[in-house]
């Protein structure tokens, strides 16, 4: 929800500044857009599909999210040309590096998940099994490989909503508010800003 | 009703080329955002 409301922002921002500019929002050329859809499937039965996950191995849905950032990397290899796209193959490419060397999942801390869910619950968890229906597994920060790129950063506790997300999805969430702002900017203006 | 019709057939009108080229380049990249991405709210825990 975190990274959609990041594309919900920048789309909005967009939007705005080019009716303030009093110019038509330009709709981003993307290319090979039927790869964004097949893509994702994997991961749409794997994590999201309430029907479907919940009869999927941990293996296959390990397997599932590794190919699934895989072909997401190349479609937006495919786009490297829009702006904000290089932030947004950063961010994706950590996540997919420290997913890969966790064996097929985002680890997370004990620790952190307890800021997410009671702590009884989590202490109700095997250190090594998933956490839930999501891309998560719970290991212990000793166990972890590339650590620094995990689920680690958490809202102020005063925030109504609370979420748990790594450095690669800080890149991805101000890459696709990046893009999408900028498709409101004038060419000129931006490439006065590009000078700067 | 026959108000309600010839509203809903403006409405239809208005839907251009793209309007639909949008709708599809922002499913794509939330498509992209949410694939690449993995931030946990704890939300399916339990579900």
């Amino acid at each position: 929800m975190i990274l959609l409301l990041a594309l919900l922002a920048g789309w909005l921002s967009g939007l705005a500044y080019a009716r303030w500019q009093k110019r038509p929002y330009q709709i981003p050329t993307i290319n090979y857009l039927w790869l964004a859809f097949v893509a994702f499937i994997p991961q749409l039965l794997a994590f999201y599909l309430p029907a479907t996950r919940s009869r999927i191995p941990d293996g296959l849905a390990a397997a599932n999210l590794v190919t699934s950032q895989t072909l997401l990397l190349g479609f937006a290899w495919m786009n490297r040309r829009l702006a904000g796209m290089w932030l947004l193959i950063l961010g994706l490419a950590l996540n997919l590096a420290v997913i890969i060397a966790n064996g097929g999942f985002m680890p997370i801390s004990p620790e952190t998940a307890g800021h997410l869910i009671p702590a009884a619950a989590v202490q109700s968890m095997n250190v090594g099994s998933r956490f839930g229906f999501g891309k998560d597994v719970l290991l212990l920060p000793g166990d972890t490989r590339l650590a620094w790129l995990s689920d680690r950063f958490l809202l102020p506790d005063w925030f109504f909503y609370q979420v748990t997300f790594s450095l690669g999805d800080i890149f991805i969430a101000s890459g696709i508010f990046w893009l999408l702002l900028r498709q409101g900017i004038p060419l000129i203006q931006h490439e006065r800003l590009k000078r700067l | 009703m026959k108000n309600k019709l010839m509203q809903l057939s403006l409405l239809i009108h208005k839907i251009n080329r793209q309007h639909i080229q949008l709708a599809f380049a922002l499913l794509a990249l939330a498509m992209l955002v949410l694939g690449a991405g993995a931030p946990d709210s704890g939300g399916s825990i339990g579900k």
